[in-house]
C-alpha cells in the first residue's frame, strides 16, 4: 500500500525509510538544497532544505518521511531564511561569480538565482584561506568551499580513498588533504575520481576545463524560465509629483564602466525612456555635479578608495532611492579580488614593479584619495534600496528595473534576467 | 627531543589498547606530557590506530585544549568569563603578559611559557581562575599574577608552587536533601536492585525527577526508554562537561559527593540493564580525576562496582572516567557520545536519540551529575526524598556568582522566587541576574518575581548576579563571543551567524552601531533559531538582543541616532595607506 505525505499540498508518495528529500526528489518537487546528493548518505549541514515539517522546521534530507506529514517548503518565510543562508555563504567565503569557472554550473549561484538573492546583505569575512594548485588536473581553492563535505563522502565511499577531510572548529573550520604533503599532489586523486567532480561550488575545479563551456551556455543559464519568478527585495515607494519626469543620477565607482555601456544597450529604448526621465549627474551627459534633488542614483562599482566613499555619500544624500548595479557594487566584484593582497604589494606592483614603469614611485600627493585596505561592496558604506545584480546586468534588466520604477511598480527580475557573471 | 617523541606516543598507544575511540585520551595525555602534539606523534599514532593523519590532525584542530604547535613549558589558561572579568580578570592577564614579557596567545620566543585565554573554567565564584600545565588555580588577582610571574622566571616547578593556590575548595551556603544526606554506600544499587527495574522507574516517576542538566526531560521515561530498546548492551555516561560559563554546581557534587554519583550510575545502570559506565569530565576539571577515580577504585574494592555488583550473580558494571579536550558543544549529549567515541563532538542527527543509538550505536542513558546523585537519594530514602513544600516538586542545585556576598553553592527548592535567592546570598543593588548561563535567560529588576523551576526560569544552576555598576553590553558581547568562539561549525546558520552576530556587536560596543544594525540582528537571530543544527545556535544570539531590549540604555548612549552606519570603519580602513604615504615622503 503507498503511503503518502504532502509538500506544499500536493500529495507525494514515499517508499519506506525514505527522507522527505528523497520522496520530494522522486516525485518530482524541488526542494532548495546544497549539501544533499541522491548518492550518499546525508550530512544535513547546509540547513537550506530546511522545511516546516508538522509545523516545526526541519532538515529535510535527515527527516524520515512519515505518514501523512504535512510539510510546507515553498513558503515565503521559508525562502526568505533560504536565501539569508545562501547569503551567509556568499558572505563567509570569496564567491565572485564573474571570475570564477564555475559561474553557470555552480549549485550555489544557481540555489541564490532561485531564491532570488540580489544583494549579499552581510558584510564579507574576506578569507584568505590557502588555495592548492600542487596537483596536475585539480585546483582546490578553498576561500570558495562551503563545507558540504560531498567531496569528503565521495572519496571516502565511492573512491574508497578518503582523501579529504574537515578539521577545525568555528570560523577556523577548514578542509584538509590526506597526503603526507597535506597537499592534493601526493593524495593519489585522481581526475576521475567522484570527488573531484562531486564539488557543487568552485572549490574543486578541474584543471584547464574552466571555460570550455562558454558562459552563458552553462546548466543553469539553461534553465532559464524555470526557476521560480524571483520576488526581489522591495523597493521604497518614490513621492513624485504628477506629471513631473523622474530625475535619474548615475556613477561608476571601481568599476569598468561596463554596467554603463550595457545601460546603453538599451538602444532605441532610451528614447522612450527620457520621456519619463531626466538624467542628473552622469558620465552618460557628462554631468559632474548634481544639478538638485534626484530620485533615482545607479552606483556602479566597488568602493575602494576615499574618492568613491565621497561621492557614494553625496549619491545618497541626493537619491531617494539608491539602487546597486553589478557585481561590484554588489559584492565588491572584480576589484575585490585584491582584498587579500596587502596595500603595499599592491601600490609597489602598480608604480614601482609593474610591466612598463620605468623609474617608478608610489604617488604621495595629497591631492590623491588614499586607497581602502579592502574593496567593499556599496552596501557596507550606505543604505541601499535596491540591487541589480549582472556582469554587467543586461540592458533588458536595467530597462525591465528603470520601467517598473517609471510605472511605479514593484520590479521583478525572472530567472533569465537574473545573472551574477 | 625528536627521538623521545616516539616512546610516548607508543606508550599511549599500549595505555589504551591501541583502541581507536581512546584517541582524544592519548592526544591529551601526550599534550600534557610535553606542551603539544608533535608531527612524529600523529605519524605513530596514525599507523598505530590505522587511522588517517588527517583524522588526528582534525581532532587536535577542534578541540581547544589540544595543539600541533608546541605551547611554552609553563601553559597558561586564563578563565575568560563575563565572572572572571568582573573580578579583575583582564586586568590580571595584562599583568601576566606583560611581567612575563609575553603576547597573549603566542608562546614566549624562548618556549618558556604561553599565556592564553579560554572558555569558563568553572570556577566563576573563585576566580579570575587559570590553568596552568592543566591543573586549576583559583583567585588570581594581580598580587598572585605577580607571584606567578615570579616563580615562572625564576624556572620553579609548578609542583612547587604554593599548594593553597591549587586547593578548589567549594562553598555550600545551603544545603537541601542532597547536599546534607548521609549516604550508606550501596544502599541505593541494592534497594534498585531489590525492587527491580519497574518499581524503581515507579520512584523516580514518583518523585518527579527531571534532567538537571537544562534540558528537563523526565528521568524515568529517559531510562525506560533505554531499557526498552532492543540490543546486547547498553551504556550509562556521566555528563561532567559543565561547559555553561557560571555553572560549578556539578564540580562540587564531583568533588566532595563523588560517591552519591557513582551510586546513581550504578543505580541507574542496574534498572537499564548497562555493564559500562563513563563519566565524562571536562578537561578543566582535571584536578578532580585523581579523586574520583580512586573513589572508583574503591567500590570496586568493595564490591560496589565490577563483576557481581553486591554479590548479585550477573550483575556487572564499572566506571571509567574519560576527559574532554575543551569543547563546549560536547555538553550535548550526541556530541559527547562523539567525543567519547573519539571523533569532533559534532551533534548528531536527531532522532535517533541516544536512548535508543547512543554510544557505539547502542542504547545509552546520558545524565547530568546532579540528576544521577538525585536519582541515588531517591532511591535510597524513597520520593519522599526531593519533597518540599511549594507547588513544584523537587530541588535543585544553583551555582550562584557574579556581584553577591555570598557567592557558592545553593540548594533550592523548585519555585523559589529570585527575590528569595538574591536575599540569600546577600546581593544587593542588582539590576539584573544571567540565569542558566549564556543559553539562558536574564532578567531584570522588575522580574525577580519569576520563579526558578521548571515552568519559569528553567537552568542548569548558573545564576550570575550583576549590580548596576555593570555595564549590561558588556555582559552580551562577552557571551557572543563564547557562542562564536564555541560553535562546532557544522552547520551554515551557526557557524557563519555566532561570527556576524559576534561583528555586529563588536559594532555597536565600538560605538558605530544603527537601527538598521539591531533589524539584522533580529532577522539573524530568527533564522539561527529556526534553522540550527543544535541548542548553541538556537540561543546564541539570544544574549544581545534580550540584553537591548532590557537594557536599551547601555547600548543607545553607544549608537548613532541613525539608521545606518557603515559596516567598517573608513578612517581605519586607510590607516595603511597613511602610513605608506608617510613612509614614501620619509624615504624620498
Amino acid at each position: 500500500m503507498t503511503r503518502w505525505i504532502t509538500i506544499d499540498g500536493r500529495a507525494v508518495p514515499f517508499a519506506d525509510g525514505q527522507t522527505v528529500m528523497q520522496a520530494a526528489t522522486d516525485a518530482g518537487v524541488f526542494i532548495p538544497h546544497l549539501c544533499y546528493h541522491p548518492d550518499y548518505a546525508a550530512n544535513g549541514s547546509c540547513k537550506m532544505c530546511t522545511c516546516k515539517i508538522n509545523g516545526r522546521q526541519m532538515s529535510s534530507c535527515t527527516t524520515r518521511a512519515v505518514e501523512g506529514q504535512v510539510i510546507e517548503s515553498n513558503t515565503e518565510e521559508l525562502n526568505s531564511e533560504r536565501r539569508a543562508l545562501a547569503q551567509m555563504l556568499f558572505a563567509e567565503g570569496n564567491h565572485h561569480c564573474p571570475s570564477c569557472e564555475e559561474s553557470g554550473n555552480c549549485v550555489l549561484q544557481n540555489m541564490a538565482y532561485r531564491l532570488g538573492m540580489t544583494a549579499l546583505m552581510f558584510p564579507n569575512f574576506h578569507p584568505g584561506r590557502a588555495t592548492d594548485a600542487t596537483h596536475p588536473d585539480v585546483l582546490l581553492n578553498r576561500d570558495r568551499c562551503i563545507y558540504c563535505e560531498l567531496c569528503v563522502r565521495a572519496s571516502r565511499d565511492t573512491d574508497g580513498k578518503d582523501i579529504f577531510c574537515i578539521s577545525g572548529r568555528s570560523e577556523n573550520k577548514s578542509l584538509t588533504i590526506n597526503s603526507d604533503s597535506g597537499t592534493l599532489a601526493d593524495s593519489g586523486l585522481s581526475i576521475d575520481d567522484k570527488a573531484a567532480e562531486v564539488c557543487p561550488v568552485g572549490a574543486l575545479i578541474k584543471k584547464r576545463e574552466g571555460f570550455k563551456q562558454p558562459i552563458g551556455e552553462r546548466e543553469f543559464d539553461r534553465l532559464q524560465g524555470s526557476g521560480a519568478q524571483i520576488r526581489a527585495p522591495r523597493m521604497p515607494k518614490l513621492i513624485r509629483e504628477p506629471g513631473k519626469k523622474l530625475k535619474l543620477a548615475t556613477c561608476s565607482l571601481a568599476g569598468c564602466f561596463g554596467c554603463h555601456m550595457s545601460f546603453l544597450d538599451i538602444d532605441e529604448r532610451i528614447l522612450e525612456l527620457v520621456e519619463h526621465v531626466e538624467f542628473d549627474r552622469s558620465p552618460l551627459d557628462d554631468l559632474k555635479e548634481f544639478t538638485g534633488e534626484c530620485d533615482i542614483g545607479l552606483i556602479e562599482g566597488g568602493v575602494c578608495n576615499t574618492e568613491n566613499i565621497e561621492t557614494l555619500r553625496e549619491f545618497r544624500k541626493r537619491c531617494k532611492v539608491i539602487i546597486a548595479v553589478g557585481a561590484c557594487a554588489i559584492s565588491g566584484g572584480v576589484p575585490a579580488l585584491r582584498n587579500t593582497i596587502d596595500v603595499r604589494e599592491l601600490l609597489e606592483e602598480t608604480y614601482i614593479n609593474g610591466m612598463g614603469v620605468d623609474n617608478g614611485q608610489i604617488p604621495t600627493d595629497p591631492e590623491l584619495p588614499h586607497i581602502l585596505e579592502r574593496v567593499s561592496p556599496v552596501h557596507e558604506v550606505v543604505k541601499v534600496d535596491f540591487f541589480l545584480p549582472g556582469c554587467p546586468p543586461s540592458a533588458d534588466a536595467i530597462w525591465r528595473v528603470l520601467t517598473s520604477v517609471v510605472a511605479d511598480e514593484q520590479p521583478n527580475l525572472p530567472y533569465d534576467l537574473m545573472h551574477f557573471d | 627531543m625528536q627521538s623521545a617523541a616516539r616512546p610516548l606516543a607508543q606508550e599511549q598507544l599500549a595505555r589504551y589498547d591501541r583502541d581507536p575511540a581512546s584517541i582524544l585520551q592519548m592526544l591529551r595525555n601526550l599534550q600534557l606530557q610535553q606542551n603539544g602534539i608533535r608531527p612524529s606523534d600523529i605519524e605513530t599514532l596514525s599507523e598505530g590506530l590505522n587511522v588517517p593523519a588527517t583524522k588526528i590532525k582534525s581532532l587536535i584542530d577542534f578541540y581547544s585544549f589540544l595543539h600541533d604547535r608546541p605551547r611554552g613549558s609553563y601553559d597558561i589558561y586564563l578563565s575568560d568569563s563575563i565572572t572572571d572579568r568582573m573580578l579583575g580578570g583582564r586586568e590580571v592577564a595584562w599583568t601576566l603578559c606583560r611581567e612575563l614579557g609575553v603576547r597573549l596567545g603566542e608562546p614566549r620566543p624562548d618556549g618558556m611559557v604561553t599565556v592564553s585565554t579560554t572558555s569558563c573554567t568553572g570556577l566563576c565564584e573563585r576566580g579570575p581562575a587559570a590553568i596552568v600545565d592543566g591543573l586549576a588555580i583559583e583567585r588570581v588577582d594581580v598580587e598572585r599574577a605577580r607571584e606567578m610571574a615570579r616563580l615562572i622566571k625564576a624556572g620553579a616547578p609548578v609542583d612547587e608552587w604554593p599548594l593553597d593556590w591549587f586547593l578548589i575548595d567549594d562553598e555550600i551556603h545551603r544545603k537541601g536533601p542532597l547536599l546534607d544526606a548521609d549516604r550508606e554506600p550501596g544502599a541505593a544499587t541494592e534497594r534498585a536492585i531489590k525492587l527491580g527495574p519497574y518499581m524503581t522507574l515507579a520512584e523516580l516517576q514518583v518523585a518527579g525527577l527531571r534532567g538537571c542538566g537544562g534540558a528537563g526531560f523526565e528521568t524515568h521515561q529517559k531510562w525506560n526508554l533505554c531499557r526498552s530498546a532492543i540490543a546486547d548492551r547498553r551504556f550509562v555516561i556521566c555528563n561532567a562537561d559543565e561547559g555553561e560559563p557560571g555553572t560549578f554546581k556539578d564540580r562540587a557534587l564531583l568533588n566532595a559527593y563523588t560517591d552519591m554519583l557513582l551510586e546513581g550510575m550504578a543505580v541507574c545502570a542496574v534498572t537499564i540493564g548497562a555493564t559500562r559506565g563513563f563519566i565524562y569530565l571536562r578537561h578543566e576539571y582535571e584536578f578532580l580525576r585523581d579523586r574520583i577515580e580512586r573513589r572508583i577504585q574503591r567500590r570496586r574494592d568493595k564490591g560496589l562496582l565490577g563483576r557481581n555488583i553486591l554479590g548479585h550473580h550477573g550483575i556487572d558494571f564499572d566506571i571509567e572516567v574519560y576527559m574532554g579536550a575543551g569543547s563546549y558543544v560536547c555538553g550535548e549529549e550526541s556530541a559527547l557520545i562523539e567525543s567519547l567515541e573519539g571523533h569532533r563532538g559534532i551533534p548528531r542527527i536527531r532522532p535517533p536519540f541516544p536512548v535508543t543509538n547512543g554510544y557505539l550505536g547502542k542504547p545509552t542513558v546520558v545524565n547530568n551529575v546532579e540528576t544521577l546523585c538525585y536519582a541515588a537519594g531517591i532511591l535510597e530514602q524513597g520520593p519522599g526524598f526531593v519533597a518540599n513544600d511549594g507547588d513544584e516538586p523537587g530541588w535543585k542545585l544553583l551555582s550562584i556568582s557574579g556581584d553577591c556576598a555570598k557567592p557558592g553553592i545553593y540548594e533550592i527548592p523548585l519555585g523559589m522566587p529570585v527575590r528569595d535567592v538574591l536575599a540569600m546570598c546577600e546581593a544587593e543593588n542588582v539590576q539584573a541576574v544571567q540565569v542558566g548561563g549564556p543559553g539562558g535567560t536574564l532578567i531584570s529588576a522588575d522580574e525577580f518575581d519569576r520563579r526558578v523551576s521548571f515552568n519559569d526560569l528553567n537552568t542548569a544552576g548558573a545564576f550570575i548576579i550583576f549590580d548596576e555598576s555593570r555595564d549590561m553590553l558588556e555582559v552580551a558581547l562577552n557571551f557572543t563571543h563564547f557562542f562564536a568562539h564555541e560553535s562546532c561549525g557544522f552547520c551554515t546558520p551557526c557557524r557563519v551567524g555566532t561570527k556576524l552576530m559576534a561583528q555586529m556587536a563588536d559594532k555597536l560596543a565600538e560605538g558605530h552601531g544603527a537601527r538598521l544594525d539591531i533589524e539584522q540582528m533580529r532577522r539573524l537571530h530568527k533564522i539561527m533559531t529556526q534553522a540550527s543544527h543544535c541548542g548553541l545556535g538556537q540561543v546564541a544570539a539570544v544574549p544581545i538582543l534580550t540584553a537591548y531590549e532590557k537594557f536599551p540604555d547601555d547600548f543607545q548612549r553607544r549608537m548613532d541616532d541613525v539608521d545606518f552606519q557603515p559596516t567598517f570603519d573608513v578612517e581605519a580602513a586607510i590607516e595603511r595607506s597613511k602610513q605608506i604615504v608617510r613612509e614614501e615622503e620619509a624615504a624620498r
